[in-house]
């Protein structure tokens, strides 16, 4: 195979413009600091280290990617940071505050839904606000109205009272991040939400994921493993490296806000693109090549 | 019409396919009934004696074996008597179908022999107070240990290995010790459902509960939920349609342990009923009797599955015809012109 010779530029030349926004996002406060986080689990084989001194800080408002070979425990770190999971080691401030446990401040987004099915999607968007106790929501509204207005937000003003099993799995993602919002959680996590979507529906769900981030307070951190969804949606990306899950490098994506999916072809975006393959899939020596013996007649070949 | 491929694995038949083959398989029993009992040429070893001629051991009505029949009659023409005629039978135990149809009414409209015995409704309805009751006082307990069981491993450990050294014991072995603990009427007939049900409904339960789909109980902490709220919000709900279910077929279980019960102490109920008229040897009530027990229960099950997909249409994926009804009211009293539900 032979390389095409695209001149590109390096993935950390900046634009005036995104130098400035990244700036501008550092003297943002820190939501969200992680320090020297381990993780190891018992096995059958001995102890495995899952990850090992993860340690990254998130701004107010930032947009961060996770993303790494399969392995890394990109999964387990956000599962630690939702407080689903114990970490081994290190620690997890949010708002300079030392966290345990999972919270309301702290929203996640499943790749699974997770939508209670026996619940409509007016009551699944209220159920943090209920459960939080407040008959009262947040902004001073009901919590219905509040749990409308999220719902209208997200486009689904005519599915308020239909159940899960009725939506398509874009929609359920949308009623999950409302429900999510709703808490006004001060960081969402998001695992891979558009991991079971198809491609279309990935694309749209994106589109929407950068609208809302835009005009609503908060700050996200998402999780993947697709390279052009990490560096079309982040500010930051994290590369995880597997055996045992480490940061391996930050990288500020150069490409200027607003998205749309016509840069996926500009320069910035393909070095970022190029970087992130250098990172996660190491450029091998030799191709893995399996033990096939030739089953076709001679003059049959497909290349 | 393409012709059905039947022996696809799992492969799901027609609406029209379904009916039929469903019918047949009340239809294909009662057409072997019917065919031991009206073809003589398949069973019949006995003879039913329409005319005892002149041998003086038979009857009319009398029921001989076949070979017996054969050989007495033999021996009459040799001895220049009048042989008997009859007509080829089944056994007494076993009545034709129109038989036993005839005898669903006629057993219901017969009185009791003697006058302080009930009749069959009331026989029927005393078996059926046994069940309810002996399932209440179960469920009473056995459902929301089941579901501590299924949530907290402490009840799980605390319980879990009684309940399963428990439910090996067979009910029936304790028939005597509930009649001298609880006496002679319906107290021990009661704890004989109730033994034979709750540990079964205990453990069943709490496996139901586990089957809740963790990711729910994490979305739900992440929303904030917590404690109680996290068992009466997300837990409860989420598995509350599958202990409906759990609750159907151990129903189903309770009434096979009643007619053990009720041979407890005093004979009582539908099982008094058919040993009385097996005494009487009246088959056809004793067949019309057992025929009831199944139709009381395909019955209550087939209208509380109804109940249940009514009252759990986010399982059941069917709108539930109270919502039908209150769509169609809200529709033909629409004041709103131009407001329309989109539908995914």
């Amino acid at each position: 195979m032979t390389s095409h010779d695209v001149f590109l530029p390096s993935y950390r030349e900046q634009s005036p413009e995104v130098r400035a926004r990244f700036r501008k996002i550092t003297e943002r406060p820190v939501v969200l600091q992680v320090n020297k986080l381990g993780k190891t689990f018992d096995s059958v084989k001995g102890e495995v280290q899952a990850l090992k001194d993860v340690s990254f800080e998130v701004h107010r408002r930032e947009f961060i990617s996770i993303i790494g070979p399969s392995g890394c425990g990109k999964s387990t770190l956000i599962r630690i940071l939702a407080g689903l999971e114990e970490n081994s080691s290190g620690e997890i401030l949010l708002d300079g505050r030392e966290v345990s446990g999972p919270g309301p401040e702290r929203g996640m987004v499943f790749q699974g839904y997770t939508l209670f099915p026996w619940l409509t999607v007016l009551k699944n968007v209220m159920f943090g606000l209920e459960v939080s106790g407040n008959s009262r929501g947040i902004t001073g509204n009901t919590t219905e109205q509040e749990a409308r207005d999220w719902i209208e937000m997200v486009g689904l003003t005519n599915f308020a009272d239909s159940y899960p099993h009725e939506l398509s799995g874009g929609m359920k993602q949308r009623v999950a991040i409302a429900r999510a919002l709703a808490n006004r959680p001060r960081i969402l996590l998001m695992d891979e939400p558009f991991g079971a979507l198809d491609a279309q529906t990935r694309a749209k769900m994106q589109s929407y994921l950068l609208q809302i981030w835009k005009n609503v307070d908060v700050t996200i951190l998402f999780i993947t493993h697709d390279l052009d969804e990490a560096i079309y949606l982040s500010d930051r990306i994290v590369v995880l490296k597997a055996n045992p899950g480490e940061v391996q490098e930050i990288i500020e994506v150069p490409v200027e806000h607003p998205r749309s999916p016509e840069q996926f072809l500009s320069l910035e975006f393909l070095a970022t693109k190029k970087r992130l393959e250098e990172l996660i899939h190491p450029p091998r020596e030799t191709e893995e090549m399996l033990p096939i013996i030739r089953m076709t007649q001679i003059g049959d070949d497909v290349y | 019409m393409a012709r059905a491929r039947y022996f696809i694995i799992w492969k799901e038949l027609d609406q029209k396919r379904r009916r039929v083959f469903q019918l047949f398989s009340f239809i294909i029993p009662l057409v072997t009934w019917a065919i031991i009992s009206y073809c003589p040429a398949v069973w019949h070893p006995m003879v039913k004696v329409s005319d005892p001629g002149e041998i003086a051991h038979f009857k009319v009505d009398a029921m001989i074996l076949k070979e017996a029949f054969h050989r007495e009659n033999a021996k009459a023409v040799e001895q220049h008597r009048r042989p008997a005629v009859g007509v080829p039978a089944n056994p007494v135990y076993l009545p034709a179908p129109h038989e036993v149809a005839a005898s669903f009414y006629k057993a219901f409209v017969t009185p009791p022999r003697l006058p302080d015995e009930p009749w069959l409704h009331q026989s029927l309805w005393h078996s059926i107070t046994v069940i309810i009751w002996g399932f209440l006082i179960s469920s009473a307990v056995a459902v929301p240990l089941g579901i501590l069981c299924g949530t907290y491993r402490l009840f799980s450990y605390l319980t879990e290995p009684f309940v399963e050294f428990f439910r090996y014991l067979p009910a029936p072995a304790f028939a005597a010790l509930a009649v001298a603990v609880l006496g002679i009427y319906d107290g021990p007939k009661v704890a004989i459902i109730v033994i034979g049900t709750f540990f079964q409904q205990v453990l069943m339960i709490a496996n139901t509960t586990q089957r809740l789909d963790p990711a729910l109980l994490e979305a739900a902490q992440t929303l904030g939920a917590r404690g109680i709220k996290l068992f009466s919000r997300v837990v409860i709900p989420g598995i509350l349609p599958d202990i409906y279910r759990d609750m159907r077929i151990l129903l189903g279980w309770a009434w096979t342990y009643l007619i053990v019960a009720e041979v407890v102490g005093n004979s009582t109920g539908i099982t008094w009923f058919i040993n009385q008229q097996a005494k009487y040897r009246i088959y056809d009530n004793v067949y019309a009797a057992i025929i009831m027990i199944g139709i009381i229960g395909l019955t209550t099950d087939l209208v509380l599955a109804w109940i249940g997909s009514q009252l759990f249409t986010w399982k059941s994926r069917k709108k539930s015809v109270l919502s039908r009804l209150s769509a169609a009211y809200a529709s033909s009293s629409k004041v709103k012109p131009g407001f329309s539900q989109e539908t995914p």
